[in-house]
């Protein structure tokens, strides 16, 4: 793996701490933003960080050599401290004097409290805090995948509770279609299983394979053989019935999803699906459904033109809700245009019109993986404590120009106070014993291995968070009770 | 994963790649086109993914049991697998024909196609879409980067009446804002096709591993404070920080951040008046560039500009332009994206600031903020072989003229005009066209054709016309 120390730019700022300075200790949050659609975050990732760049020897003579010359050229001039580097290497062994304390992996947190911090242990190293900085900043990318996965999660038990009656499947509603658009592989694995902190479906493998080696699951997820356009239209324009046919010969004993877009969508459901091939459909059984996969149009009017058309040609039935369920052979997956809102949208359009949310399936590509960023949850890693001349003191930015920007000040702790809520203490006023954060690094070994089971179990929704929606028979209970 | 559902005797599948054209509501008109993109990427991607020996025993093995568990069922190609193996030695029977990197293409071209080359492994050509199609970034990265050049270029030169300086007015912030450090280091790499400022150190790596250049390194930086190196000095030691900062680096650039307390004040008071005279020492080679990053940037930038030009009066250039005086600059790092990049220059060219006096950090907006949508970058099947015969293919779906692939065997051409075009249905054999632009880069598990960073540079330099339409 790379040279952690040819990494990173804060190389020059040994040179610009008072002097004196024996620690510097910073801290990571997801600062508060008014009117943001996230009130909280997930907390994953950091483990990954450490096992993959931080634990064990990464500082070797080698390493000295080639990062010298390195920034030598990138600098036109002499910046890099090798002497302090071979300190570490001589001292410590390669290993990096840091103490990292953290909320534990999986646990949903308020936004605008401290999620880790991160100190010097060794007076010497005070400028490898920061130095690690710029890597550590990068959680803001496992954070904000698991969040926004979380709150589709919330989306969808909603509507599934209230036209089902049960979350039954619920993990295995949003499918991660991301692998193709996002911005490199190790992306695609981080993104990946931060994703499966709250599903159990997912076509990015490199997910799978990132929580196999870092968070100790042997199989993450799950995903079903489906079709692609390619394999489509390889059988050209007029053959797509016999295309269908292959797929379902090919994939006769479990589910496959079926693209059937390629020309025209509402003639493949009328025609193909829903007459030609239709007792090839009716054959299969709950555990071997065709899933049709539209991939074009406006995502909810096509689904409802679909749905309709199939409840033509293949009839429903009733849940216990009330609500209509296409037979159990048959369901549809959408995964073109999906992301938070339109997924409410679509839901809540296809119960207006009385159908249960078991019928469809969603994927999700580039809202799940791509389209977000470290300003999406306010992601900051910022100093709040020194130590110079033996004398602690708080430290802290208040830019004029932006007082949400303003970061915490001197050590901090976590806990749950009297009501119950998470609050950061700050100028170590907290008390240790009530801290929620955990030591999980210290000297270059890993203190805590958390699994990516108990992170499911930490992350999993409370009752409260799956509202019931307001139905004709409930609403009178409210007033008759006072409560309104 | 689907390799049974071709259809039977299946000996060929072709695909290719490109930037779509997207025909908007015009109604709903995005502020920037597009029109063009830069194609960059491919070396690396062929490099450490596709060549050489990518299929061992081993492999083989571990994908078997991981796609039987994934998929609860045995749909893993175990033989097609083992014959790559056993026929080439591991190498994939694939060809792969591009554009040179660094070219600039008009959107709607083909970009690169990808055949398989054995009747075998006609399955292939699909199974490496995937990974090829996250060439989305580098390309989307570098086509980004180079429009602000754009922007940039246009106002530099009317207000100084030259480029100089150019490559490093927009300068790489987006290490800690990016997905991983992979991304890190290609996003980087393709912003340095157009500029050679970076922070993003990880980009280096990639284009001396994967591409090569001339000079010794293809990116520069310079000192810089950041927000702990001076508040660690304590609230009221501001000055003190900043001091101790600037005698540290005294022969080349330095930036510091001054906007921990008060941007205005620290402006007008201390380096205005407590440190002047440290700054009015300094060579034009190691100006003092002050970095505010908080408020509104235009506001932030003219105000400062303003506090400055108070205290270090500046003169008027040839194109009567306020340039301070060359010791003093600033750098704006903070909510720069195209957009506000625009916003920012023309609101200095209205109260007369030569974009002499500032250069720009970028972070999300440079490296992350961008998704495959943006460039419509597609992957598709336009050409099979099935019993012999060739066939052209194509997806047209009814709900969107936009998404419709392009179909058989393609090649791009330049016409007599110097335009940019693309022949489909194999149209490009006959020799009326002339020749293809497409070369082949990798075949049969080898890399044929390379490109050094120097080239891929060369190819994407701002042109003269683009550069004359701007000041238009």
């Amino acid at each position: 793996s790379e040279c952690l120390l040819k990494r990173f730019l804060p190389i020059t700022h040994y040179k610009q701490y008072p002097p004196n300075v024996s620690k510097i200790y910073s801290y990571f949050e997801c600062r508060r933003k008014k009117a943001s659609q996230f009130s909280e975050v997930v907390f994953f990732g950091l483990q990954y960080l450490l096992k993959k760049y931080l634990i064990g020897q990464v500082v070797t003579e080698e390493k000295i050599q080639e990062a010298k010359l390195f920034y030598q050229m990138h600098f036109r001039q002499t910046v890099f401290d090798e002497e302090s580097w071979r300190k570490i290497l001589e001292k410590h062994d390669g290993r990096l004097p840091i103490r990292i304390k953290a909320v534990p992996e999986g646990r949903i947190i308020p936004r605008g409290n401290v999620l880790f911090t991160v100190e010097n242990t060794d007076p010497e190293f005070y400028w490898l805090t920061n130095y690690i900085e710029t890597m550590l900043v990068q959680m803001w990318y496992p954070i904000t995948v698991a969040t926004i996965s979380r709150e589709f999660k919330k989306i969808l038990a909603k509507h599934l509770k209230a036209t089902s009656g049960s979350l039954e499947g619920l993990d295995l509603k949003l499918h991660d279609f991301g692998y193709r658009g996002v911005s490199s592989q190790e992306s695609a694995a981080l993104g990946g299983a931060a994703h499966l902190v709250n599903f159990c479906s997912t076509d990015t493998v490199a997910g799978l394979l990132m929580a196999q080696r870092y968070y100790g699951c042997p199989m993450a997820g799950f995903s079903i053989p489906a079709a692609e356009h390619s394999t489509i239209i390889s059988w050209g324009r007029g053959r797509e019935k016999e295309a269908f046919e292959r797929v379902l010969d090919q994939f006769s004993s479990g589910p496959v999803s079926v693209v059937s877009d390629s020309y025209d969508i509402f003639n493949a459901c009328k025609h193909i699906w829903g007459d030609k091939l239709k007792e090839r459909v009716m054959e299969r059984s709950q555990d071997s459904c065709l899933v049709i996969r539209p991939d074009s149009g406006d995502p909810a009017e096509t689904l409802i033109e679909v749905i309709k058309i199939l409840e033509e040609c293949f009839g429903c039935s009733l849940n216990s809700m009330g609500y209509k369920v296409l037979p159990s052979y048959l369901r549809i997956i959408q995964g073109d245009g999906i992301d938070l809102c339109s997924v409410d949208e679509i839901l809540q359009k296809l119960s207006d019109e009385g159908w249960s949310a078991e019928n469809i399936f969603f994927g999700c590509g580039s809202a799940l993986l791509q389209k977000l960023n470290r300003d999406t949850l306010n992601c900051a890693f910022k100093c709040s404590y020194v130590e110079t001349n033996g004398k602690g003191m708080d430290v802290y930015k208040q830019p004029v120009t932006d007082p949400t920007k303003g970061s915490k000040r001197g050590q901090l702790s976590l806990r749950r106070n009297s009501d119950g809520c998470l609050e950061t203490i700050e100028r170590g006023a907290g008390k240790p014993e009530e801290d929620l954060l955990v030591t999980v690094f210290e000297n270059g070994s890993l203190v805590q291995d958390y699994s990516l089971e108990e992170i499911r179990k930490n992350a999993r929704l409370q009752d409260e968070e799956v509202p019931t929606l307001h139905n004709r028979e409930q609403e009178p209970l409210h007033i008759i009770n006072g409560i309104h | 994963h689907i390799t049974n559902s071709t259809p039977p005797n299946t000996s060929k599948v072709y695909s290719y790649f490109e930037c779509r054209e997207k025909r908007t509501d015009p109604t709903k008109s995005r502020k920037v086109k597009y029109d063009k993109t830069v194609f960059y990427g491919l070396q690396y991607i062929l490099n450490k993914y596709l060549k050489g020996k990518v299929v061992t025993p081993e492999k083989i093995q571990e994908a078997k049991e991981v796609y039987r568990e994934h998929f609860q069922d045995d749909v893993f190609n175990e033989k097609g697998w083992t014959y790559i193996l056993e026929k080439y030695d591991g190498h994939l029977p694939i060809e792969i024909k591009a554009v040179p990197e660094g070219s600039v293409i008009p959107r709607g071209n083909v970009l690169f196609t990808v055949e398989s080359t054995d009747p075998e492994c006609y399955w292939l050509t699909n199974w490496v879409e995937t990974i090829l199609v996250q060439i989305w970034y580098p390309i989307t990265v570098a086509t980004n980067s180079r429009e602000q050049k754009k922007i940039l270029a246009k106002y530099l030169q009317e207000t100084s009446g030259n480029l100089e300086g150019l490559a490093y007015k927009l300068h790489d912030f987006g290490y800690r804002g990016v997905s991983s450090q992979e991304t890190a280091g290609i996003g980087a790499s393709a912003h340095l096709v157009n500029f050679k400022g970076t922070d993003t150190v990880a980009g280096i790596g990639v284009i001396k591993k994967y591409y090569g250049t001339k000079d010794p390194v293809p990116g520069f930086s310079v000192p810089a404070a950041e927000h702990s190196t001076i508040t660690a000095w304590g609230k009221d030691h501001e000055k003190d920080a900043f001091e101790h900062i600037i005698k540290q680096f005294p022969n080349v650039p330095v930036s510091i951040v001054s906007d921990s307390y008060d941007i205005y004040n620290a402006c007008e008071k201390i380096w205005g008046e407590d440190l002047r005279s440290l700054i009015v020492a300094r060579s034009a080679d190691a100006p003092l560039v002050i970095r505010p990053d908080s408020g509104n940037p235009l506001d932030t930038v003219l105000k400062v500009l303003e506090i400055l030009g108070k205290k270090f009066p500046p003169v008027e250039n040839s194109k009567g332009y306020k340039v301070l005086p060359p010791y003093i600059r600033v750098i704006q790092g903070d909510g720069v994206d195209i957009n506000t990049l625009q916003e920012i220059v023309e609101g200095m060219k209205q109260h007369k600031w030569s974009i002499e006096n500032i250069s720009f950090g970028s972070g999300g907006a440079l490296l992350q903020k961008l998704t495959r949508d943006l460039l419509n970058c597609s992957f598709k099947c336009s050409y099979v072989v099935t019993n012999g015969l060739g066939v052209n293919v194509f997806k047209d779906p009814v709900a969107d003229p936009n998404k419709r692939s392009k179909k058989g065997r393609l090649s791009l051409h330049r016409t007599q005009s110097g335009d940019f075009v693309t022949l489909e249905e194999g149209k490009g054999d006959l020799e009326q066209y002339g020749v293809d632009l497409l070369h082949t880069v990798f075949l049969n598990g080898k890399i044929v054709k390379t490109y050094t960073f120097d080239e891929v540079r060369d190819n994407a330099q701002l042109k003269e016309s683009e550069l004359n339409v701007l000041l238009d």
